[in-house]
């Protein structure tokens, strides 16, 4: 058992992602009495209603600042569509209460500054849901990369994709940030870029392509340069693409399956070879940490990240991902967008190439 | 036909591409019909130029509400074969309850087998008791609508594609990553038919059904324009995946060579089996479904091409059959009322189909090499 009283944690945003990939992490954290959902928002009472029947925990509100009043939360977890997350999240951090925001931070990076500058006068930490630091493989591939297992890295190759299956509640995700929306760059994309922000520490936007034209892209192809080297990201919501991030080093390759928690190949003379990942993370709130785990599953990695949290809350350790980290990677889907082109796509007949090439949203 | 075309199961391989086609041909006047949000991923693109509906293909009255003013609707829905008989019903019904003028129908050529004889053609009943669950299931929706079509309000169209092949086709992917994994296998010689159709040409087929003016219900088998045999499909792509078609091993054409995974498949199959399986399949716990499909998967190829061939290939029930395909279905009535001539050819399917191959990370091994260099 940790020390501390339970953290009282209201959760904003009652679909899909609380449901399906939040549920049974917090039913576990309140089993070990490390926090206690005291709040559940919802615009849709009912959907706030389903889930605190399963959480057995909390009451429910269809006002943020009337549950932020009322239950003065300690922690509070921004799991909503991506256009509500700003104004959300400021309120929360208003009323003192910790924040957990789930990616894309906020669509916009003015929007992700404001956040980063009321955490910081408020003294509470601004952590970001980017869950891919839990992926025990991907956080290996790391530190292969610090420990310059793969010598000077020379490009890297991500690609993302697959017919689009996830059981969202809304359309939002779908459409124009104008109204509301988000597109697929924000969706996997403020993943796949953190990631490689994380593995590169810097990154610079070459030239972007994209397929949208009134509405939001559903491939995207980026060609990035970090200070290692030139590499190019490739995403899709509508093709099966080879989930993989490929690095070429000086003294080897390695690929991480990216739509999978625990698959790295490294090569380094003749064939690739599965590294067996065994990176573990803190499963308490004590330090030091007597418990890790090196999670299977995509709810025991939120099941980490929801420690490392709360951790960061108690410990006063850094969380995986902080403000302003979500802001680079905000930062750098703007700048994607400032130049952006219509997407080559040479199976098209040349009428519907051509077509394609006129309906492209930059030249609206 | 005056008013809008609603393509129900539009987020699907071929309504995606139907509405992007319409999208780039300059119609405004399309309407996606989908089961649930997740399904206008692929249409996300196209905005305001595509007006969409949440329908369920199996819930009338969102149905009914769904077509209200189409001036045609296009049956894309695939579902459990459990599901096409019902969906199939619901779907005219509704069209006739809607009033929409025309009803194209996505049958398919699965329905008529082997293709064992030469005087089939576009009339001819479909096969009953094929051994596999959807040729049955789209058998039987063909029989219901023979029986409904002469009578109903609504005019249908039954279109009946063979395998439909290209860009973002599934089956088309799979054969390449079988090539590519030095899987691939002939059964006999490969002289079987490859009876199918580019995906641009059927969705061009569907369009001339939408744009034509006179009397058309029936029934059509539509496919592109040349016979091709199975080791010309897999010839095609060979040079795109590293493949020395001189090593492609051969199976027996006369009896299906049984493996542990066919035999498994063989048991999904079975009618009692396959229902439960469908049901289980829907009710269990995503976790538990991960966690199996990370038991089942095949080893990952991370060298993207297998250096060595597999001489003994696990072969695929429904590949076998396909295989045996011994006559090519006559398409002359269907080219013949809608004046229709398959747009692109063979080869210039191949090199679309290459070309996004390439996009979505299946390029060769030399433009891997000159990609990195």
């Amino acid at each position: 058992m940790n020390d501390s009283s339970p953290k009282r944690t209201v959760l904003v945003g009652c679909g899909a992602v609380a449901g399906k990939l939040y549920r049974k992490p917090l039913q576990e954290l309140q089993r070990q009495g490390l926090l206690r959902v005291v709040g559940l928002v919802d615009s849709k009472l009912e959907h706030a209603e389903a889930l605190r029947s399963k959480l057995r925990s909390g009451s429910v509100f269809d006002d943020l600042n009337l549950a932020l009043r009322s239950q003065r939360p300690d922690l509070t977890l921004i799991l909503s569509p991506p256009h509500l997350h700003r104004d959300q999240a400021l309120l929360a951090l208003k009323h003192r209460s910790h924040v957990l925001c789930e990616k894309p931070m906020a669509p916009s990076s003015d929007g992700c500054a404001e956040m980063v500058r009321l955490a910081r006068e408020n003294d509470r930490v601004l952590a970001v849901g980017m869950i891919r630091h839990f992926f025990p493989a991907f956080a290996q591939l790391k530190t292969f990369f610090d420990a310059g297992k793969l010598g000077e890295i020379c490009s890297f190759c991500y690609r993302e994709g697959r017919v689009f299956d996830w059981e969202v509640q809304t359309s939002a995700i779908f459409t124009r940030q104008a109204s509301g929306g988000s597109g697929l760059l924000l969706d996997i994309g403020s993943h796949a870029l953190d990631y490689l922000l994380w593995l590169f520490g810097d990154l610079n936007v070459v030239s972007y392509a994209d397929d949208a034209y009134e509405g939001v892209e559903g491939n995207v192809v980026l060609e990035l340069t970090s200070p290692a080297c030139p590499g190019r990201m490739q995403l899709s919501w509508d093709s099966p693409l080879r989930c993989e991030l490929r690095v070429v080093g000086t003294r080897g390759e390695a690929i991480l399956r990216v739509d999978q928690l625990d698959k790295l190949a490294i090569k380094t003379n003749g064939d690739f070879e599965e590294v067996a990942v065994d990176h573990r993370y803190p499963a308490d709130v004590r330090f030091p940490s007597r418990k890790t785990i090196t999670p299977k599953l995509y709810t025991e990695s939120i099941y980490c990240q929801l420690i490392q949290v709360l951790r960061a809350i108690e410990l006063a350790e850094a969380p995986a991902v902080d403000g302003q980290q979500g802001q680079a990677c905000i930062s750098l889907i703007e700048a994607a967008r400032r130049c952006a082109r219509p997407l080559d796509m040479p199976w098209l007949d040349p009428y519907q190439e051509a077509m394609h090439q006129s309906l492209h949203w930059t030249k609206a | 036909m005056s008013g809008p075309i609603a393509v129900i199961g539009a987020g699907g391989f071929v309504g995606t591409r139907l509405v992007e086609s319409l999208v780039l041909e300059g119609s405004s006047d399309i309407r996606a019909v989908v089961r649930a949000y997740r399904s206008l991923a692929g249409l996300s693109r196209f905005g305001s130029a595509v007006d969409w509906r949440i329908a369920d293909a199996e819930n009338p009255a969102a149905l009914v509400q769904a077509l209200q003013g189409a001036g045609t609707a296009v049956n894309l829905t695939t579902g459990t074969p459990a599901s096409i008989l019902r969906s199939t019903r619901t779907i005219l019904e509704a069209c006739v309850a809607a009033k929409v003028p025309r009803l194209i129908h996505l049958s398919s050529a699965v329905v008529f087998g082997e293709v064992a004889s030469s005087v089939i053609d576009d009339d001819s009943p479909p096969l009953m008791r094929h051994w596999m669950p959807y040729a049955r299931a789209k058998a039987a929706a063909e029989r219901w609508l023979r029986e409904h079509l002469p009578t109903s309000p609504c005019q249908v169209v039954v279109l009946r594609p063979g395998i439909v092949w290209g860009v973002r086709s599934p089956h088309t992917l799979q054969a390449v990553k079988a090539l590519r994994e030095k899987n691939a296998y002939l059964a006999g010689r490969g002289d079987g038919v490859f009876n199918s159709i580019y995906i641009d040409n059927l969705v061009a087929a569907i369009l001339a059904c939408c744009a034509h003016q006179g009397a058309v219900r029936g029934f059509y088998n539509v496919a592109d324009q040349e016979t091709v045999s199975w080791r010309d499909f897999y010839a095609a792509f060979a040079p795109s995946c590293d493949y020395d078609m001189g090593q492609m091993p051969s199976v027996s054409i006369e009896r299906f060579p049984w493996s542990l995974r066919a035999v498994i498949e063989y048991v999904q199959l079975l009618p009692a089996v396959n229902g439960f399986y469908h049901r289980l399949k829907t009710s269990l716990p995503d976790t538990l479904k991960s966690r199996l499909k990370a038991l089942l998967a095949d080893g990952y190829n991370y060298g993207h091409t297998a250096s060595t061939y597999n001489r003994k290939p696990v072969v695929d029930r429904e590949v076998w059959h396909l295989q045996r395909v011994r006559y090519k279905l006559p398409t002359a009535k269907f080219c013949k009322n809608f004046s229709f001539t398959p747009p692109v050819t063979f080869e210039d399917g191949v090199r679309r189909t290459v070309a996004w191959m390439e996009f979505v990370g299946y390029e060769s091994l030399s433009k891997q090499l000159v990609t990195a260099s």
